[in-house]
């Protein structure tokens, strides 16, 4: 296993997800990773990526994304059309991890591409120019989304997740947010505390007042606007309460909690 | 002259009694919403409602002229119980807003601390604060001036009795010092209410009884007072076999209007209910009859149902239901019967006239909506190329300078809607209540129902409608309005046009049923759409915290089985319970029960884009 160098992203893991990683691609599985967002899914596939020495192809996934914009299409070039091909044929002919985040959103007919890519056959078929292309051993597909239960009318087909294997994320423990703060912005370890502190009390709002919480990503944004020297409690608002609510009534009791925790 | 002077001499005398500071006050109803996010937020119980704390005599020493001008005597301080969660309806201690509103917050992210009950109260508020500080570090200098100045405030020590002045110096030590003092030696006199602490011993624990909580339908009064305060309640039981008509009191006096005695007559305040509400604010104690016919709330009838004849047409056997019993934590199996109707009397017709101008301009909106999946030509982007875009670059180009940038792929649009929608309205008592001079809350959820068929079938998306009312668990109605494999026809509007208000809001049951039918459709989005005009209540238990839990475990099964669930409310007070049941963004509350029917439809083609 090669060691975290200063060219692999920060990642502190909270379980064996790497471990789990690492097997499934020397087996050559397709990975589902489930997880609120900005709990650090990507951040892992980039860590692990980096940490596999493999080439990483993502792929934000959107409501208009379709097959084309993953498998490839033509180009128009001077008087002639060129094929070119999308990310998902490019990491298969390269082989490397191909990462579609947030894949839930894509329409509902883009997904059907994986699925031969996704069992056994590691196949990948074009239409538009009758290729067919066996996936080399390197080849990695990963996919993940966010099962919020505002989202479930994007859930994922059942057809679809059969190929896959899963591993869920949540928010890291207290301790480990804590320590991803310092590792990513060098805050010191009480405004962290402090920080996730808020966190807590924010998450504890989900499915009641808040439709999404804070998110380790905002916490690293607050972090890091603190660490610059800016205000905490206006760090906060800014990067927190804001973010979070447009609901008036919402962000007054938010920013209670704020200066509730840094306040004067 | 004498009467005159009298009135001068109170004015004055109150006047310099006063010590509270009416520029600086800070009022429960401006602040209860965020107070209640900020509750959850530190932990406390999500299903608890905020409510304004009755004021209680604190029976401690007064300054001289408190005692002249009568004034002071009472307090408003903060509890919790299982249900709610109480504070003063307004608080105007300090000189300075900004003080009062940290008082607010303070007594809040106190009530969120578990403490142990079994410890003296002295001891316990020493734990509470000093957890509270304790994980919220920023609240320290908010406490310190809290504490500074209502120390200020208070009668000092030295100017006490001697057993005051000890009892006294230990309340200004433990506030001070937080977890310095174990024990505190009552005097003969009460201590002055802390308020920064919550009520030493509440007045009412564990099953309280709230005259306005759990509050009955309000039949045909829509004109009611609103009032968050609740009042001491005190259960006494109905005498059986009294006479009704024999008059064993005159209710002139506070003091005989407080005394209980159960007399048959539930119309008896209908025309003074303005003196009773002021009388009701005056005393202590409001009592109320196991069977729920209090003398200054509501009153609360058990309606016979229908004789069979007259009653709509049940279609099919009854069905058994689970419902979920809060307290216990336990899901009751076959708990209630649910007993699916259709009107029996209802004529095919045709859409009212009135709504006809409207009807049309929605279907032409929702036409819009019509599901279409076809090719755009001359993309920037797309998944094939649109040829004949490309013949005519290659030809341009041939002979003279492209004219202009073409698009040259092809893209299919897909606005396929894979949709169904369930609409459940609530067809309880209290839709018989006017919103204004001509329409009540029925009218309005049948022109809601009419509209919303009108847009809906414009749109080709599946739907059916569906009303409920229930009579305790026993007799659950829900009255089959639209399947979704019926077509919207005359028949369909007459049944509309047909339904009428009665009985109680068993939410939870009604929603069970709709999850099952909805949940048959085999649609990638299925919205449950639920319209209703205030909280899940019935006769028996299912009234305030328990129908509220209900509710959220109903509509929790139903997200599991991957249905949507969305209410649209026209109660001004659903944003107390509304987050607890259906989470931010799953509900939505129209102020103006009017606008209704026009919104409705709006509101659908929002959450389905």
């Amino acid at each position: 296993m090669e060691t975290q160098t200063s060219n692999t992203p920060f990642y502190e893991p909270s379980g064996d997800e790497c471990d789990l990683f690492e097997r499934a691609w020397k087996n050559r599985l397709p990975l589902l990773i489930k997880g609120p967002t900005g709990c650090g899914k990507t951040r892992f596939v980039a860590h692990m990526a980096a940490r596999l020495g493999l080439p990483l192809h993502t792929v934000a996934c959107h409501d208009d994304l379709t097959a084309a914009d993953l498998v490839g299409r033509h180009l128009i070039g001077d008087g002639e059309t060129i094929w070119n091909d999308g990310p998902l044929t490019r990491a298969v002919r390269e082989g490397g991890i191909c990462y579609l985040d947030e894949v839930v959103e894509a329409r509902k007919d883009t997904t059907v591409v994986l699925h031969p890519l996704a069992d056994d056959r590691r196949m990948l078929p074009i239409d538009r120019t009758g290729e067919l292309l066996q996936a080399p051993p390197a080849f990695m597909l990963v996919v993940s989304y966010n099962p919020g239960y505002q989202n479930f009318l994007k859930g994922m087909k059942p057809s679809t997740r059969q190929r896959f294997v899963s591993l869920t994320f949540d928010f890291p423990s207290a301790a480990q947010e804590e320590a991803i703060l310092v590792g990513e912005t060098g805050i010191d370890s009480m405004t962290a505390k402090r920080l996730v502190s808020i966190a807590g009390a924010f998450r504890a709002l989900r499915d009641h007042d808040l439709e999404e919480v804070a998110s380790t990503r905002l916490l690293v944004y607050a972090a890091t606007l603190i660490k610059d020297g800016y205000d905490p409690v206006r760090a906060c608002q800014a990067a927190l309460v804001e973010t979070l609510t447009d609901d008036a009534e919402t962000a007054v009791a938010l920013s209670e909690v704020v200066s509730a925790t840094f306040g004067r | 002259m004498e009467e005159y002077v009298g009135e001068l001499w109170d004015r004055l005398i109150t006047g310099a009694a006063e010590r509270r500071h009416a520029a600086a006050t800070v009022k429960l109803d401006d602040i209860a919403k965020s107070a209640a996010i900020f509750f959850r937020a530190l932990g406390g119980d999500p299903g608890l409602g905020i409510s304004a704390a009755p004021a209680v005599r604190h029976g401690a020493r007064r300054r001289l002229l408190q005692r002249m001008a009568g004034s002071g005597e009472k307090v408003e301080l903060s509890w919790r119980d299982g249900e709610v969660l109480r504070l003063p309806s307004q608080i105007d201690l300090f000189a300075e807003y900004a003080l009062n509103r940290d008082l607010y917050f303070w007594l809040v992210a106190l009530a969120a601390v578990e403490t142990n009950n079994h410890r003296s109260w002295i001891v316990r508020n020493q734990q509470a604060t000093l957890a509270t500080l304790q994980r919220f570090p920023g609240l320290q200098s908010r406490y310190t001036r809290l504490v500074d100045a209502l120390l200020a405030m208070r009668i000092a020590p030295h100017k006490l009795p001697a057993d005051e002045a000890a009892q006294e110096h230990t309340i200004c030590q433990a506030l001070q010092r937080p977890g310095s003092v174990d024990e505190i030696m009552l005097a003969k006199r009460p201590f002055q209410p802390v308020p920064l602490w919550p009520h030493p011993n509440p007045p009412v624990n564990g099953e309280s009884v709230t005259a306005g909580a759990g509050s009955p339908e309000q039949a045909g009064n829509a004109a009611q007072k609103k009032s968050r305060r609740k009042h001491l309640a005190q259960r006494t039981d109905v005498k059986e076999d009294k006479n009704g008509f024999l008059m064993m009191f005159r209710a002139e006096s506070l003091f005989s209007w407080s005394e209980f005695v159960k007399v048959n007559r539930p119309q008896d305040e209908e025309d003074d209910t303005e003196t009773a509400q002021l009388a009701a604010e005056d005393m202590d104690h409001l009592t109320i009859a196991r069977d729920g016919k209090a003398s200054a709330a509501n009153v609360r009838f058990d309606l016979d149902l229908p004789a069979g004849a007259a009653d709509d047409t049940p279609l099919g056997e009854g069905v058994l239901l689970p419902e979920w019993n809060w307290k216990k934590q336990v899901l009751q199996p076959d708990y209630c019967s649910l007993q699916q109707l259709i009107a029996t009397d209802a004529k095919p017709c045709e859409l009212p006239h009135a709504l006809k101008n409207t009807a049309n301009h929605l279907r032409r909106q929702f036409q819009a909506l019509t599901p279409t999946r076809h090719w755009l030509k001359g993309q920037q982007d797309g998944e094939e190329l649109d040829m004949d875009a490309w013949v005519q670059l290659v030809s341009e180009k041939n002979s003279i300078m492209p004219t202009s940038e073409h698009g040259l792929y092809r893209a299919q649009v897909n606005q396929e809607r894979d949709l169904a929608c369930l609409l459940l309205a609530d067809l309880s008592l209290s839709t018989d209540a006017y919103v204004s001079n001509h329409s009540r809350v029925i009218d309005v959820i049948r022109d809601s129902l009419l509209l919303f068929s009108e847009a809906l079938t414009a749109t080709g998306d599946s739907f059916a409608l569906y009303g409920f009312s229930s009579l305790k668990r026993s007799h659950v109605r829900f009255h089959y309005i639209k399947g979704f494999d019926e077509k919207y026809s005359g028949q369909v509007r007459g049944r509309i046009t047909a339904i009428k208000p009665g009985y109680y809001t068993r939410m939870g049951a009604a929603i069970r049923q709709a999850s099952s039918l909805l949940v048959q459709q085999k649609k990638r989005q299925r919205l449950l759409l639920i319209l209703t005009d205030g909280k899940p209540n019935d006769l028996d238990q299912y009234e305030g915290r328990y129908g509220i839990e209900d509710t959220r475990v109903a509509l929790i099964e139903a997200r599991k089985l991957g249905l949507r669930p969305f209410c649209v409310t026209i109660d001004t007070e659903a944003s107390d319970y509304l987050p607890h049941l259906f989470g931010a963004g799953g509900y939505v509350v129209i102020r103006n029960p009017e606008d209704l029917p026009k919104e409705l439809p709006l509101l659908y083609a929002q959450m389905t884009r």
